[in-house]
């Protein structure tokens, strides 16, 4: 019985082991960490940043490689561009989104939409790094040498049925996103790197609006 | 006698919209020859499309892969520009499978003409089948007949190129969704158009990636 309980607890062990990221550990003060985190972006006005999006799946020899640059700007205004090998564009403005695609524009009033509302709250949320208070995501708390982590999975069926989990990795120097993997519930993944990120440089409203 | 003028006229007008199209196809000599070979070839090479589908007025744009796994399978993935997957097929020699797609894309009449139109584009299917061979001697096009069930699928071949150049899906000589490829770059159409003419519906495909 003795023996059997201990092969329990190193087969558990074994398997929480299995499920940490390579190179991190659980997180010591989760506290302190998320006090960090929200006076981080308390005094975070305005945000830019290049972008490099990958596109894992399973079946493709190659990923599918994207780039481009994104603004942003309290309260919830948001420019996500993609300028390579295509362009698109997405743009919040408050309550409203703008999709520019092949040089046509379309304006949708976010509230009369479910789906764009939660892209609106998940864009919003990622590059604030502030998901982590969303009541529709369970948070577990990870660190490295040079990162925090923070794994998100979804609550809500709706969204399991494409989302698996979100995984944020914060730089410990500064506690801005550096980079964010979506896995789907088939283990393909979208993993977006952040990189020449400018806080609190002056932005135009008007970027948020498109003609 | 008025009457039956104007019965003759619309007559008239229905057969020239329905038959004029496929009665100027002299049939060739040569019958029963091998259809042309798929444009997305036989080197296991995978091709990545930025793609707008626009469905009664509704527009959803994304990016399109296909990838040919072994001779007989090709997966064609559609995800959008967020990476977001929308859907996931496999064809395999004359079967399909559904692998994955999202509730919302999730609509049954929706799903199969994509699927349909998908198949067509990726002629699949046409390595054991035979063609009728016509001449459209106006464009200088080689057309091949091949049966595809209730339907008909004709596809034309520049005869100075040699290249597909359009995929007919015709009933009864009336032409159902027709598939334009064009600007060839290294042996490959660089823009896809898929129109359907029994629904509004229009496909357009732009090659970012072979």
């Amino acid at each position: 019985m003795k023996n059997t309980t201990l092969l329990f607890f190193i087969f558990i062990s074994i398997v929480s082991f299995a499920q940490l990221p390579k190179g991190f550990s659980a997180m010591k003060d989760t506290t302190a960490f998320k006090q960090k985190m929200e006076a981080q972006s308390k005094l975070t006005n305005t945000m830019e940043s290049d972008f490099t999006q990958e596109k894992y799946l399973s079946v493709m020899s190659e990923n599918i490689v994207s780039k481009g640059h994104f603004c942003f700007k309290k309260t919830n205004m948001l420019r996500w561009e993609y300028t390579t090998p295509y362009t698109y564009l997405i743009a919040i403005n408050k309550d409203k989104m703008f999709i520019k695609d092949n040089g046509k524009v379309n304006k949708y009033d976010i509230n009369s939409n479910k789906m764009f509302k939660s892209i609106n709250e998940m864009m919003v949320a990622t590059v604030q790094g502030n998901l982590l208070n969303s009541k529709d995501y369970k948070a577990k708390y990870y660190e490295s040498e040079k990162y925090y982590l923070i794994e998100l999975t979804p609550v809500q069926k709706a969204a399991k049925d494409f989302l698996k989990n979100i995984l944020l990795f914060i730089s410990k120097t500064d506690y801005s996103v550096e980079k964010v993997k979506m896995v789907e519930p088939s283990d393909d993944y979208t993993s977006i790197d952040f990189t020449n990120r400018k806080t609190n440089q002056p932005i135009a409203d008007e970027k948020f609006t498109v003609k | 006698m008025r009457n039956l003028l104007l019965s003759s006229l619309l007559a008239l007008t229905l057969y020239a919209c329905t038959f004029g199209h496929y009665g100027r196809l002299k049939p060739n000599a040569k019958s029963w020859v091998t259809p042309p070979s798929s444009i997305f070839g036989d080197n296991f090479n995978s091709f990545l499309f930025k793609t707008n589908i626009s469905v009664y007025g509704r527009d959803f744009s994304g990016l399109l892969v296909t990838k040919q796994m072994s001779p007989k399978d090709y997966r064609v993935i559609f995800t959008t520009e967020l990476g977001m997957k929308l859907f996931d097929f496999e064809f395999r020699d004359t079967s399909f499978t559904l692998h994955y797609c999202v509730p919302q894309f999730n609509k049954p009449k929706l799903l199969n003409t994509i699927r349909e139109d998908i198949g067509i584009l990726l002629m699949n299917d046409l390595k054991d089948k035979k063609a009728d061979l016509f001449l459209d001697a106006k464009n200088q096009h080689d057309v091949y007949r091949v049966q595809d069930g209730k339907m008909f699928n004709y596809y034309f071949k520049e005869k100075s190129t040699d290249q597909l150049v359009k995929i007919e899906h015709s009933k009864k000589h009336v032409k159902k969704i027709i598939f334009t490829l064009n600007n060839y770059e290294n042996g490959f159409p660089t823009n896809i158009l898929i129109k359907h003419y029994n629904i509004k519906l229009k496909i357009e495909l732009n090659l970012l990636k072979k």
